[in-house]
């Protein structure tokens, strides 16, 4: 039960989040998405065995947490529920790509200098990521995608699964508190109702979508979303090239090493 | 003929084949009249009002609604026209903020910004609510989200108000409000509920649905206070007029 609650409130934080008015959530929604877009690109493109060339791309993140006002702890929760992919899929290169090498005068091989930098490029990834959703409304996100040409059939099932998402969850928070407050001394819910009670659920779940969709008609929708247009201002044209740039200068030089040097 | 109303000949309508959900309804409402649609549970409220709005479309008879036939290549215009309040708020707001939610319908009509924020501000103002204007849909109360309905429908300057149940949910005061807000409009209105308190504040006219079958029509005062008709029917007098001593 505390589960479905946590995943409503982990909706309903980032909804809060995005709404905000801060500086960073008034940046126009396509530049932010280009950049996070840019951001990965390049992140996935490093070397593999170059940790410290990729470690400068930590920079964007830990800027826009701070500007951005948000809470490291709560993203560090997410990538600690995606970690354990992203270790799965690098486990094994330890023991194929034994190569020796000295690396900033430790003893290792390429096999662990990749699987550092799998692991270092999943988690930036999410952070990125991360931040774009916690600085946009899911409409600005799905306006900037509209302007990027994507179909209107994929935003449109894109921004309705979002909607369902939450009203599925409150269905399924509804039916398992209903349980358990007639069934106390119980843990979990018995086996002999997960057809039923699963049944049910997806019943629900229809009606209330179609009351949904029976609305969004009501009110002139027609398969198409109208969004809010907004024009991209100098501030915003400004963000998105300073980020590109450094983005660029980190793919380039190393950084930190040079930054180290002159230190 | 005035120029908004709308006419039901002969309607009939079912779910399921063999199970009548309304019977050979006929009335015609024009103009500034205020309906209220009463009956017991399942007597065939909430459907009259779907089937206006051609949210079901295999109905027997004919639905006009200012002349224009109900049918599935008229609904856009009818819809244009028709302000429609959920008996469900939760099914009704589906944006993220209420400004959101109120803006989504003048902004699907190709509105232009100005125009929009200026409908979203009004309707606010006219349902009480402007300091809820940017807070998310999931953190209002039951009554404020169900005076967000009502502003989402007000922002289309409809022609015709259809509202089911629209005084659940409301404390006094709120409700209060909103018999206000019913009695200050022009339009034409019809009211389903089971509120027959609010229908006998706000409503001149009263169709009284029994059975899938309209029972009687007629004035608002004559129907409420005849407690023999109500009684039969599954319904009770107004509390108002109920005079019991505690």
């Amino acid at each position: 039960m505390t589960r479905i609650n946590d995943a409503i409130y982990e909706i309903i934080s980032l909804d809060t989040l995005a709404n905000r008015n801060k500086w960073v959530n008034r940046i126009h929604p396509l530049i932010k998405l280009l950049v996070t877009l840019f951001y990965i690109i390049i992140t996935v493109s490093f070397n593999r065995y170059d940790i410290i060339g990729l470690l400068a791309m930590i920079i964007y993140p830990i800027l826009l947490f701070g500007i951005a006002d948000l809470s490291l702890k709560d993203c560090l929760k997410r990538i600690f529920l995606v970690l354990p992919i992203l270790i799965f899929m690098g486990i094994l290169n330890p023991f194929f790509d034994r190569t020796p090498v000295l690396y900033l005068g430790i003893q290792t091989t390429t096999g662990i200098l990749s699987m550092i930098t799998l692991i270092m490029k999943g988690s930036f990834c999410i952070l990125a990521s991360y931040i774009l959703v916690a600085t946009t409304k899911i409409d600005d996100i799905c306006y900037s995608l509209s302007i990027l040409h994507i179909p209107d059939i994929i935003i449109t099932e894109f921004i309705l699964i979002y909607r369902y998402l939450s009203v599925l969850l409150i269905e399924v928070n509804r039916i398992t508190q209903a349980y358990s407050l007639r069934a106390p001394n119980q843990k979990g819910i018995h086996f002999k109702v997960w057809g039923s009670l699963t049944g049910q659920l997806l019943l629900r779940s229809m009606d209330k979508a179609n009351l949904v969709y029976e609305s969004m008609t009501l009110r002139g929708y027609n398969t198409n979303y109208i969004y809010l247009k907004r024009k991209i201002k100098g501030i915003d044209w400004f963000y998105g090239i300073i980020w590109v740039l450094l983005f660029i200068l980190f793919r380039r030089y190393p950084i930190l090493l040079i930054a180290g040097g002159i230190l | 003929m005035s120029h908004i109303h709308i006419d039901f000949e002969n309607i009939s309508f079912a779910y399921e084949k063999n199970i009548p959900i309304l019977n050979n309804i006929s009335f015609h409402a024009s103009e500034n009249e205020s309906i209220g649609l009463i009956g017991a549970n399942g007597a065939g409220k909430s459907t009259l009002l779907k089937l206006i709005v051609g949210l079901y479309l295999n109905f027997e008879g004919h639905i006009r609604v200012e002349e224009i036939p109900v049918e599935k290549g008229t609904l856009p215009k009818i819809r244009e026209k028709i302000g429609y309040v959920f008996q469900d708020s939760d099914s009704q707001l589906f944006m993220s903020t209420v400004y959101e939610d109120i803006a989504f319908a003048p902004r699907n009509y190709g509105l232009s910004n100005e125009e929009v924020n200026k409908r979203v501000m009004h309707a606010l103002e006219m349902t009480c609510i402007s300091h809820l204007k940017d807070k998310p849909i999931y953190k209002l109360s039951g009554g404020e989200k169900k005076l967000v309905s009502i502003s989402t429908i007000l922002s289309m300057y409809p022609d015709i108000i259809l509202m089911d149940e629209p005084s659940i949910a409301l404390d006094p005061k709120n409700r209060r409000n909103l018999i206000h807000l019913l009695n200050s409009f022009n339009h034409l209105k019809i009211i389903a509920s089971h509120d027959l308190d609010m229908i006998l504040e706000t409503c001149s006219r009263t169709i009284l649905i029994s059975n899938g079958r309209i029972v009687a029509d007629g004035n608002t005062k004559d129907i409420l206070t005849n407690k023999a008709l109500l009684e039969e029917n599954g319904l009770e007098l107004p509390l108002c007029l109920q005079h019991k001593e505690i």
